[in-house]
């Protein structure tokens, strides 16, 4: 036969060819399926672009620029310096000294100003500020706030180089810097000092050294209006917040980037030896040149101001100090700082009921890890607590909710329905923390029982005084104990908030360390407390020690009290209540270790307790006049006086303008950017796809029917 | 034999000439390959057409799914909002509702009436149009924004005009009337609809543009402002020009 004989390919092609041909209309069908649908895109898309050009042609213009000016540093229009900062601190014992140098670039063709806020922490006495132009070191100089600001508009205007260092919160400050020549860079030295936070935890002594590096994003209460003044932040002044539009800087969103890069070295000396050492939220490098001291650097180089940075070190066994006195000698007046650590007070009362109140932020800063850290910290303490106790649960972002209307007694079910209440709570909305804090504590006293509120917050809102206010106000006998929740809490919040409502603070930055936290914390709530304590000074000594009303301490809190006197002479009696029995203790000022800056800290612990007395009612002309006096005698930056550094040359041609202004602050690690500043709703399902994909569902479906009739219908034979 | 192309096309009247003796093996359907092939073709249509029916039908149930669920929703909200009227609070349409009428909104020239519910995030918004958490109540001064399904309930928004009239109860039952101002086509990065006005009452519409897109996630926004008083609107002009403000909500 002829076909047996064909060559093999030549055999196979009938089939080849039937499959092709159907390979081809299926690609066809697909092609006009294809080409239907582009052309039914192309034809909706060209109806919407026409649209749009009608609908907003200037409108989206604005929009346009209006980003580009935050998210692009060297815009052509409004280039913004670039920052880098280093900072250098010097731990000796419990006292340390930072510098933070920020060195403002200007990588562009124009004469620049750069301004940023950012923060310090929050007992940080800031007494000096050098500006470095090239080789020249300018020394500033403390002046009145005003007087400081008009001499830097003035160098400003006139072309000449300066910075300004002004207060805004006791933790937040913004440096301003003027006239930053095309390609030159300015340097900003910031000095302060501080007392590190000392706790003996058993019978280890352990510090913390917190260097708090990023403003996170405020919530500003109120309506807006009033004056806006010398601001460049993006939220106006409201009747609440006055100076709103001074603490919310730009934010860059965390696409863009980090841009402002720290450098951080720590060259600690504690004075005796070292057990442990330990930063929780950086990768640090340490070199232990003897048993006494680390020198501690970041592993990386630097990092992004994106989160607080936080050193722990914990003493050898049988070396925490009980008692370290410092005494600085003056021409006047000795200063000097007293840290004492009281015994440990044995538990030898039955406990009183308790009832707990625990207050969880749910606003949108929350969102994120911090949210997560919350939940986690309160369903923690939920399952610590007693069958006797009684307690409730409030959430508060824009509206305050409770879970119970009054506080309940924590059997199981009780427990079991706050847990799984807690589980389910979105962070999301503002920050009214007012009517949370009026609903937690509610001024009631008791003796009967011990009434403690536990509020869970990162303290991101900008109307702080009025909040510490309403702690005093209604505090009652309640006690406000505060946890700074996420990786950049508000540190004043969290001190002041604590010390008003009488209780105590701690900080909880990642998940893991949520048990360990806890834990301390309600060590510390079930401890009893020393209150009532007194300070008797030598005769003649003209004691002016601060704080004046010392708080109650709680257990394995040190008593820190800073102290201006005739003479470091003499004996010290200090006492107080524990449970049931007075405690009495005397210590020499003769034996103390000399300190050097103990005079700013002094000062600043005084200006701290003469602002309180604002919300005391105390005028504030008297109080202004007070801190004005001590802040320019010790060169202390505060809210009435600011550090000034002035250029004597003009640098400035008059021609050349001035560009720049606010530079844009990181996101706190962990932070949503949308749940902060919101996010227009998405408003669109898909509806019109689903619809236009089941039509050609439908289409195919015919035609494969179509197909399939045919196919199953008897091959036509040749001469049928 | 010489075999030549025409011998195998079926429909070659050559096969019947000189050149080939008999028709190519594969026209009379004897050849084994081509009997597997058709006996496979069958099934492989019918599967294609039962997947093709199966995604129809999935696809206009999905389409019939949002509207339905559009619909009857506003009918419970509709009794949660008599009950909230009536002096509750926070009064859920079904019980594992995470979100409740805040109050709600009727445009008398479009004949709309659609409850308002708090929160719009995604999964509110499928019930009815969303009070954005964080900006102002109704009924308290500030911006109140909504968001909306361009394809559902905030489909009349294209119908707008500046000057139209959109009435708010609250769930006081005080009726509140605003002015449409302006409308604008913005993106979703620029948050300025959410900026708070310097006095009075503001109501923002927001929903996704352009409205006859196909897919859903564009990152456009259609935006309608409203003030309170006809009287606010020029003021309000003056105001969309100024810097952006972002939101307070944090």
């Amino acid at each position: 036969m002829n076909t047996r004989t064909a060559p093999p390919g030549v055999r196979h092609r009938p089939h080849a060819l039937e499959l092709a041909a159907l390979i081809v209309r299926i690609l066809a069908g697909g092609l006009a399926v294809a080409l239907a649908l582009a052309a039914l895109v192309l034809l909706l898309a060209s109806g919407a672009h026409a649209a749009e050009l009608q609908a907003t042609p200037l409108r989206a213009a604005e929009a346009g620029q209006g980003t580009l000016l935050l998210r692009d540093a060297d815009g052509a229009t409004r280039a913004l310096p670039t920052l880098a900062t280093e900072v250098t601190i010097r731990v000796s014992g419990p006292l340390a000294r930072a510098r933070v140098v920020q060195t403002f670039r200007n990588p562009g063709s124009a004469w620049l100003e750069g301004i940023y806020v950012f923060p310090l922490p929050d007992d940080a006495a800031v007494d000096r500020l050098r500006m470095q132009i090239g080789d020249r070191l300018i020394e500033g100089e403390v002046r009145e706030r005003e007087d400081a600001r008009a001499s830097f508009e003035q160098a400003r205007a006139s072309g000449r180089r300066a910075a300004l260092v002004e207060q805004e919160r006791p933790n937040l400050v913004t440096t301003s810097v003027a006239n930053i020549a095309p390609g030159a860079e300015i340097r900003v030295e910031i000095e302060y000092q501080q007392t590190l936070a000392y706790e003996l935890a058993g019978d280890a002594g352990r510090y913390r050294l917190r260097f708090p590096m990023v403003v996170g994003p405020r919530y500003i209460p109120g309506a807006p209006g009033g004056e806006r003044g010398a601001g460049h932040g993006s939220v106006p002044p409201t009747d609440q917040v006055t100076d709103a539009h001074r603490i919310t800087p730009p934010v860059r969103h965390p696409a863009d980037g980090a841009r402002n890069p720290v450098r951080l070295r720590i060259e600690l000396d504690a004075g005796v030896p070292l057990a442990a050492l330990d930063s929780p939220y950086h990768a640090v490098r340490i070199e232990a040149p003897h048993a006494h001291r680390r020198i501690v650097e970041l592993a990386a180089g630097s990092t992004p101001a994106n989160r607080d940075f936080e050193l722990n070190w914990t003493l050898a066994a049988g070396h925490a100090p009980r008692v370290a006195l410092f005494v600085e000698p003056g021409e006047q007046l000795d200063h000097a700082l007293l840290m004492l650590m009281p015994p440990r007070l044995m538990n030898t009362q039955q406990p009183l009921p308790r009832e707990v109140v625990f207050v969880i932020d749910t606003s949108g800063s929350m969102e994120g890890s911090s949210i997560v850290q919350a939940r986690q910290a309160l369903a923690l303490a939920l399952r610590r607590l007693a069958p006797g106790d009684r307690f409730n649960v409030i959430e508060f972002n824009s509206v305050t909710q409770a879970l119970f209307p009054d506080a309940r007694p924590a059997s199981p079910d009780n427990v079991d329905a706050a847990t799984r209440w807690v589980r389910s709570l979105q962070a999301r909305g503002g920050t009214e923390m007012a009517p949370a804090l009026a609903a937690a504590l509610d001024g009631g006293e008791d003796p009967a029982r011990v009434r403690q509120v536990i509020f869970l917050t990162d303290g991101a809102v900008g109307n702080e005084e009025a909040l510490f206010r309403l702690i005093e106000q209604r505090l009652g006998d309640s006690r406000l104990f505060t946890v700074g929740i996420g990786s950049a809490p508000n540190s004043h919040f969290m001190r002041k908030a604590a010390a008003a409502g009488r209780g105590s603070f701690t900080y909880i930055g990642k998940l893991e360390e949520v048990g360990e936290r806890m834990s301390a914390l309600f060590a510390r709530l079930e401890s009893p407390v020393l209150k009532g304590i007194e300070l008797a000074w030598p005769d003649g000594a003209e004691a002016d020690f601060w704080p004046r009303r010392l708080p109650d301490l709680y257990a394995g809190e040190p008593l820190v009290v800073a102290v201006a006197l005739r003479k470091a002479t003499g004996t010290l009696g200090v006492s107080g209540w524990g449970s049931e029995a007075r405690w009495r203790t005397e210590l020499s000022l003769d034996k103390a270790a000399p300190g050097s800056g103990l005079g700013g800290l002094w000062a600043r612990r005084k200006i701290d307790a003469l602002m309180d007395g604002l919300r005391a009612g105390v005028a504030e002309d008297t109080v202004r006049a007070a801190v004005l006096e001590l802040a320019l005698q010790h060169r202390l930056v505060s809210r009435y006086t600011s550090l000034v550094a002035v250029d004597r040359t003009p640098a400035r041609p008059s021609g050349e303008g001035l560009q720049g202004g606010a530079l844009p602050t990181e996101l706190p690690e962990g932070w949503h950017y949308e749940a902060v500043f919101g996010k227009l709703p998405q408003g669109a399902t898909g509806l019109r796809w689903n619809l236009l994909a089941g039509s050609l569902a439908l289409l195919a479906c015919v035609l494969l029917w179509r197909l399939q009739r045919r196919r199953s219908a008897p091959h036509p034979l040749p001469f049928a | 034999m010489k075999t030549s192309p025409t011998c195998l096309d079926c429909n070659s009247q050559d096969f019947l000439g000189i050149e080939c003796a008999w028709p190519a093996p594969g026209c009379l359907g004897a050849s084994p390959r081509a009997a597997r092939l058709r006996r496979w073709r069958t099934p492989m249509l019918r599967t294609a057409f039962v997947l093709a029916l199966a995604a129809a039908v999935w696809q206009f149930g999905q389409a019939g799914y949002i509207h339905a669920k559009a619909w009857l929703a506003q009918i419970l909200i509709g009794q949660a909002w008599a009950q909230t009227l009536a002096g509750g609070a926070q009064v859920r349409p079904w019980p594992w509702a995470d979100t409740w009428p805040v109050d709600r909104l009727r445009v008398p020239a479009q004949d709309v009436e659609v409850y308002v519910l708090a929160g719009a995030d995604g999964r509110t918004i499928a019930f009815g149009p969303g009070l954005v958490h964080g900006t102002a109540q109704p009924g308290e001064t500030g911006n109140s924004v909504l968001g909306g399904h361009r394809d559902t309930h905030f489909a009349f928004l294209q119908w707008l005009e500046d000057g139209s009239e959109l009435a708010l109860e609250t769930p006081h039952g005080e009726i509140l009337r605003y002015f449409v101002a302006h409308r604008a086509v913005t993106d979703e990065n620029d948050l300025r609809p959410l900026a708070q006005p310097a006095a009075g009452r503001q109501l923002t519409l927001v929903t996704c543009w352009p409205f006859d897109a196909l897919r859903a996630g564009g990152p456009l926004r259609y935006v309608v402002t409203a003030f309170e008083h006809a009287a606010d609107t020029a003021q309000a002009e003056g105001q969309a020009t100024r810097p952006a403000s972002p939101s307070r909500a944090v």
